[in-house]
């Protein structure tokens, strides 16, 4: 009893020593695998190139609505005229990134990066509609596409339509997750918009037009008739798992979590990818630092690590299977062939630039979401 | 009727307290949120949009939870009757020690076990394929409706037994015994003597497990697809896609409404019951 008493008291000791030397508060949103990034992967190296930091990770939960809480905190913190926020850097999805930008949230602290002049994507500077340029790094490109089965599926369709027609004869064997259970079904679900309800590059670079959403009302109505013949899944898992058992043989998924499961041996390595046409959405994630973040310049030096062509080479592409934030052209030489060949194998990157699109701009996003379950759902 | 002491007030205030801050402020607050537009005046906006949105949903919901109410209570009394009524002992000592089980496994444990277990290729379909009970082509996957209700009926049946299982016990055993000697069979016994004796018991834990089941956000997110799903995967989708308080709030007063039902059978029961004490 003495003992662990006398432990405890130690332990706390230890604790709040560790706690007076400098602390980087990293919040980031998305599901768990962002957290083991920089829990495991990043935060370790930048503790050994400056010593006596200590990087803290907290994940705020899977999809938008972990970015919403990141932003809930800090609009918070404002109101209540805080002197300083709680996090140091933080990493966000697009959506919130706008809303972040247009109501002063973060630092526009970009230009002094080194790696600043490595991003050459335009999400860097337009995310979902709002001018973020300047605010946000990307941290990672990811994109969804149709996983599929080759030993039930030869020629997988190439394109909305054919996908269309093949699960009217091929029923209960295309599966997705709808709109509530993560974004790879509503990155399908915009994609079927953009694909079949009329002006795609309105959707993805506005101007924004309320009347708009009148026109999708012949898409819904289709897509409500190809949910008949398809299976819901639940979450993002839940899709990569149906496909693991055979129980479904098309599903979208995220490239990334797509490479992650094969190489963790929880889907087939028969399992291939395709990316169909008009095009599938996919974003990146952004590092950006708050306004009055206590340890500013520590953050501007992580994010600088973070975005350098050799982590950008070994963490982001080799380990965890995304496309890089920056130019890919500036990793050449910093990563073997056979990894680069893996990310590119069935996605090619002309694939990728004809095919890979952006999700629709804010406005248009939520009215696709609710007019789905208007129209969809209920 | 004596007048409340100033101490009784004091000790009491602490509790009073809790409560006003940790669920009647919170309760306040939402059912505000509900009713009133950003500039505070009173609309009924958010229902129609909860309505028009969510239709489908409310009534899945209810169906739900209702059926999973049903057959919790029809398994709980099977599995209390065996426990009060069996003559077989071994099987009595088996089932008494299994049926609590579930009661310590938090619903999103049963929810990731369903999962894999219900799955069209999943364990229970595997298995009963390896038996040859079944053919490989027959097997249907149960994650929709049906592995929510069976998820809910299987963690909520050990609470309402262990309740009706204890009544039971209490019964006076010379009623049983009579009625066994005049001859009537053990199900009858159950339904028609010991059954009415412990009514009220059973639907109280009913009561408790409709507002349970109700109020679960992990299992329909877990276990089923999200068309149609349950209230409470519709309020965390609300905050979340859009932060949208309002229309949350809006479901969860439809909520409180439902569960407002079970709490006023609840409550009309308990007072019957104090006026015949």
């Amino acid at each position: 009893m003495r003992k662990s008493l006398l432990l405890a008291g130690l332990a706390a000791f230890a604790f709040s020593h560790s706690a007076s030397a400098q602390t980087l508060n990293v919040a980031t949103a998305g599901d768990q695998n962002m957290v083991d990034y920089i829990k495991d992967y990043l935060g370790p190296l930048f503790e050994k190139s400056h010593p006596g930091v200590k990087v803290v990770a907290v994940g705020t939960g899977p999809g938008d609505g972990g970015s919403q809480k990141i932003y809930e905190k800090l609009d918070a913190q404002k109101k209540a005229n805080a002197t300083s926020v709680d996090f140091d850097v933080i990493v966000i999805h697009q959506k919130a990134a706008g809303t972040l930008v247009k109501e002063e949230l973060i630092e526009k602290y970009r230009d002094k990066l080194s790696t600043a002049k490595l991003v050459t994507r335009d999400t860097a500077t337009n995310s979902l509609g709002t001018d973020v340029g300047g605010y946000v790094m990307p941290m990672f490109h990811s994109q969804t596409a149709l996983a599929y089965n080759p030993d039930l599926v030869k020629a997988p369709p190439a394109s909305y339509a054919e996908l269309r027609d093949w699960v009217k004869k091929n029923p209960k064997q295309f599966g997705y997750n709808g709109i509530k259970g993560g974004m790879s079904g509503v990155a399908f679900v915009t994609g079927w918009v953009s694909a079949f309800g009329g002006d795609a590059t309105k959707l993805e670079s506005g101007p924004y037009d309320a009347a708009a959403k009148a026109t999708w009302d012949k898409a819904m109505g289709d897509l409500k008739e190809f949910n008949q013949s398809v299976v819901i899944t639940p979450g993002n898992a839940g899709t990569l798992d149906m496909l693991n058992r055979g129980e479904i043989a098309v599903g979208p998924v995220w490239v990334d979590m797509f490479y992650t499961w094969k190489a963790e041996g929880k889907l087939p390595p028969s399992m291939r990818l395709k990316l169909i046409s008009p095009g599938m959405p996919g974003q990146p994630m952004y590092y950006a630092i708050p306004k009055k973040a206590p340890q500013d310049k520590l953050a501007a030096e992580f994010i600088a690590l973070a975005t350098s062509p050799e982590v950008q080479a070994e963490g982001i592409v080799k380990r965890f299977n995304w496309y890089p934030g920056i130019d890919a052209q500036n990793l050449e030489g910093k990563l073997d062939q056979a990894a680069w060949n893996q990310l590119f194998s069935d996605i090619t990157p002309k694939d990728l630039a004809s095919n890979g699109k952006a999700f629709p701009i804010g406005p248009y996003f939520n009215d696709i979401l609710e007019t789905y379950e208007k129209k969809v759902a209920n | 009727m004596t007048r409340p002491s100033f101490f009784g007030l004091l000790l009491i205030a602490p509790a009073l307290a809790m409560i006003g801050a940790l669920f009647l402020y919170p309760l306040g607050f939402s059912l505000a949120a509900a009713f009133t537009d950003g500039s505070g005046n009173p609309t009924l906006a958010h229902f129609a949009k909860a309505y028009e949105l969510y239709s489908t949903d409310i009534l899945f919901t209810l169906f739900i939870v209702v059926t999973a109410t049903i057959l919790t209570g029809v398994v709980s009394i099977a599995i209390a009757g065996i426990l009060t009524l069996g003559e077989t002992p071994w099987l009595v000592a088996i089932l008494r020690n299994l049926y609590r089980w579930p009661l310590f496994i938090p619903f999103i444990v049963a929810a990731q076990c369903m999962r894999t277990f219900l799955a069209k290729n999943g364990l229970m379909n595997n298995s009963l394929v390896a038996m040859g009970i079944m053919e490989p082509i027959q097997a249907t996957s149960l994650l929709d409706w049906r592995g929510i209700i069976i998820t809910f009926v299987w963690k909520q049946v050990p609470f309402v037994t262990l309740m009706v299982a204890g009544a039971m016990a209490s019964v006076d055993r010379s009623t049983i015994e009579a009625g066994r000697n005049l001859g009537a069979s053990r199900p009858r016994v159950l339904i028609e003597l010991v059954l009415p004796q412990v009514a009220q018991t059973l639907l109280v834990g009913l009561v408790l497990s409709f507002v349970t089941m109700l109020s679960v956000l992990s299992v329909p997110m877990m276990v089923a697809g999200s068309q149609p799903t349950m209230l409470t995967v519709d309020m965390a989708f609300r905050i979340n896609s859009y932060g949208d308080y309002a229309t949350a709030n809006a479901l969860g007063v439809i909520s409180y409404a439902i569960s407002g039902i079970a709490a006023w059978i609840y409550l009309r029961h308990n007072v019957k019951r104090e006026v015949q004490a």
